[in-house]
């Protein structure tokens, strides 16, 4: 009974209007402290513990994946005033599907509505300027669910302040892939060569002509050498000249010839397979142009990647894994997190400073 | 659910209408949803983004202006000011707390290396992991090159090697048949064969003349497995029991150059495919990059142990690490038997005991 009684009063007490108004203040207290600090600029979350959460508490699963999304409000309220400017959310796997229909429908169902509930206040979006993204196979959405995203897409693509990434059906290996395809795609497109030099006032065979002028001039004699010995080998051929001019010129500088892999005959001419980079790939990712990322979190203890910005978080990137469930995730579970990352940060800036100063002394003794 | 909702700081009343969209058993519209989160929303965003500039500016010069502008600007100031005590005041308690912590693990991890020891016996390591019902069969871990001694005593090359050498061992004593080392800088590659004389060196203390057989490589170099080791099980003599058969223990050698630049490199080889029309992009998809990396480079591995005291991966082939458990010791610093077993008991799920 003594028990009983004290849950109620205690539940009483923190329902009570100034309790509440007390936390909130807290709360903004905190949020503008924690703005002092150094704040990660792209932070990524894994949602995980919604099940558990519902098992833990007899309820059903559907309602955890609710409280999860309530957990979802609150952080990204927390991350977006404290100034984090991209926000990235593992909200659906591609390997998801294969759960129970129920669950998947509700989640489904669970996104529409909240999505459209979204759409309604356009206004008020516009306060946080935050703009929606959905990362992802597209394809596998049920075209209803899909509507209701291109609504809250098309809403908050003109914000600007700050970007919510909302993994949708997704998979890192899949972002991967389509990557790499894309790539593959752009550079295996032949470009139409006569167009683009047709307008510029240079013309390319002048300049190899240049260029091999130069380098029989200034290359050592070895070289030089060789370059003669092709010739005598193959005199008539000025078309392999060109090529062998051109490739010693690309080990130097790679821009003359990778632009315009120009061919005399008529097969069409492509970009230089040897200019991709992992740059290249990297604005090939769906999270191209954003901030790389900060600090990735996964609630509920399971210290794995599971398939998520297996990319992005490949070097500098501090994984957090924590113990809570994600429904139980809130301010006062980030908040370590968060001064802990900034403490690093201070941290890591002194290490950068004193081994640059080493290396100034070390320089200046020798 | 009560005590959840002290901390956030939302009325019973708000949070039903947060999850049902009803006040009342009605339903909310538009309008009344705006109302309820007027009072938690942040400020116009032309009025915030001017919140800096304005706390910057000294006070003084401000005299002449009118009076309504000041009272205007007074909040702001306070509660910058306000802003700023805080964090400092929060910054301080943590880095107490974190301190604390740290030396608070430390001591715990010197408890356990106590009271777990290999004391170079494969024997004792086969003791400390017999209650484990699994047990990873690729198992990965990430190492440092330090360059300079920081007090861990495994400074440069030979402090490298010394650890990769003792991991080797207690990888073969639990009998993991393959572990891949990953060190950013790759240095090791360059010294295949000599790595593989002293994880051979090392293996003889631990077992002696039964030694595990040892193959050394690194991706695009030759496996190194001198004929000096007898040649495996296949030999023809099997007369004896089938315990004869020594296990045999792989590393692999990873650096940074396996991770992004390898997939940049495939991606370089399927663009030239594509150029010649030997291949459409089609059909290329996360099987076929898979098969490509996993022969290339190395598979999945099924446990990464860490030794540094945060998860920072420092450029670990990104494609292979999607499943793969990450074990690290919080504050932990350098290469040590306990954090080893640790990883192994989490990868089992199960609990270790102090005091056996």
């Amino acid at each position: 009974m003594e028990s009983l009684h004290n849950s109620r009063l205690r539940s009483w007490l923190s329902s009570s209007p100034p309790v509440i108004w007390g936390v909130r203040q807290l709360r903004e207290l905190l949020i503008g402290a924690l703005r002092q600090g150094p704040i990660p600029q792209h932070v990524a979350f894994v949602m995980d513990g919604n099940r558990r959460f519902a098992r833990d508490h007899h309820i059903e699963t559907v309602e955890g994946h609710n409280l999860g999304f309530e957990a979802l409000a609150r952080i990204l309220e927390v991350c977006y005033k404290t100034g984090v400017k991209v926000v990235t959310i593992y909200a659906f796997s591609i390997e998801n599907f294969k759960r129970s229909k129920h669950e998947v429908d509700a989640l489904m169902a669970m996104a529409k509505l909240k999505l459209n509930q979204l759409s309604e206040h356009g206004a008020l979006l516009d306060r946080y300027g935050a703009s929606i993204r959905i990362l992802g196979q597209r394809e596998l959405v049920r075209p209803d669910v899909l509507e209701a995203v291109d609504k809250a897409v098309a809403l908050t693509a003109k914000n600007k302040k700050a970007i919510l990434n909302v993994c949708f059906p997704y998979t890192s290996r899949d972002e991967i892939t389509t990557a790499v395809q894309k790539t593959v795609d752009a550079y295996s497109t032949p470009i139409e060569s006569g167009r683009i030099s047709s307008k510029r006032p240079f013309s390319e065979t002048h300049i190899t002509h240049h260029i091999r002028k130069q380098m029989l001039q200034t290359v050592p004699e070895d070289a030089a050498e060789t370059l003669a010995a092709s010739r005598s080998a193959s005199p008539s051929s000025s078309k392999e000249l060109n090529s062998s001019a051109g490739g010693q010129s690309s080990a130097t500088s790679t821009a003359i010839t990778s632009e315009k892999g120009e061919n005399p005959s008529g097969a069409p001419s492509y970009l230089d397979p040897e200019t991709i980079t992992t740059e290249t790939l990297t604005n090939n990712m769906l999270t191209a142009g954003m901030p790389p990322l900060d600090l990735l979190v996964r609630t509920s203890g399971v210290q794995r990647l599971s398939d998520f910005m297996l990319w992005q978080c490949h070097e500098k990137t501090s994984i957090v894994f924590l113990e809570c469930l994600w429904p139980e995730f809130d301010l006062w579970q980030f908040l370590p997190v968060l001064v802990e990352w900034q403490w690093q940060q201070k941290k890591l800036r002194e290490q950068e400073k004193t081994s640059r100063s080493m290396q100034i002394a070390s320089k200046r003794n020798t | 659910m009560t005590a959840a909702m002290a901390s956030t700081g939302i009325t019973p009343r708000e949070s039903v209408a947060f999850r049902r969209g009803k006040v009342d058993g009605r339903e909310l519209s538009v309008k009344e949803r705006e109302d309820m989160v007027k009072r938690i929303l942040p400020d116009e965003p032309s009025e915030s983004s001017d919140v800096p500039s304005r706390s910057s500016s000294p006070l003084k010069s401000k005299r002449p202006r009118q009076k309504m502008e000041q009272r205007k600007r007074k909040p702001g100031l306070i509660k910058q000011i306000l802003y700023i005590v805080i964090h400092a005041v929060v910054s301080f308690l943590f880095s107490v707390f974190f301190r604390f912590r740290r030396s608070y693990r430390l001591v715990k991890s010197r408890v356990v290396a106590v009271l777990y020891h290999h004391h170079r016996t494969p024997e004792f390591i086969q003791r400390d992991i017999k209650q484990l019902e699994r047990l990873p069969k690729h198992l990965s871990v990430i190492l440092d090159f330090n360059e300079s001694d920081e007090d861990q005593g495994d400074a440069g090359l030979e402090g490298l090697l010394n650890n990769v050498c003792e991991i080797a061992a207690w990888t073969a004593s639990a009998g993991i048949p393959l572990l891949s080392v990953y060190e950013q800088t790759g240095v090791l590659k360059n010294y295949i064969p000599q790595t593989h004389q002293s994880i051979t060196a090392t293996l003889e203390t631990y077992f002696g003349p039964r030694k595990p057989t040892l193959s050394v490589r690194a991706p695009h170099l030759q496996s190194y497995s001198p004929p000096l080791t007898p040649p495996r099980s296949s030999s023809p003599e099997r007369n004896g029991d089938p315990k004869e058969e020594r296990p045999h223990l792989t590393v692999l050698l990873l650096s940074a150059n396996d991770g992004r630049n390898t997939m940049v490199d495939l991606t370089k080889t399927l663009t030239e495919m594509a150029q010649n029309g030997a291949l459409q992009s089609k059909q290329i998809d996360s099987n076929l990059i898979d098969a490509e990396l996993r022969d290339a480079v190395s598979t999945e591995p099924d446990l990464l142990v860490l030794f540094s005291p945060t998860v920072t991966l420092k450029g670990y082939p990104p494609w292979q690490l999607r499943l793969t458990e990450i074990f690290h010791l919080p504050d932990n610093k350098g290469v040590n038997y306990q954090a080893f077993l640790r990883a192994l008991y989490k990868f089992a799920k199960a609990e270790m005991r102090l005091g056996r």
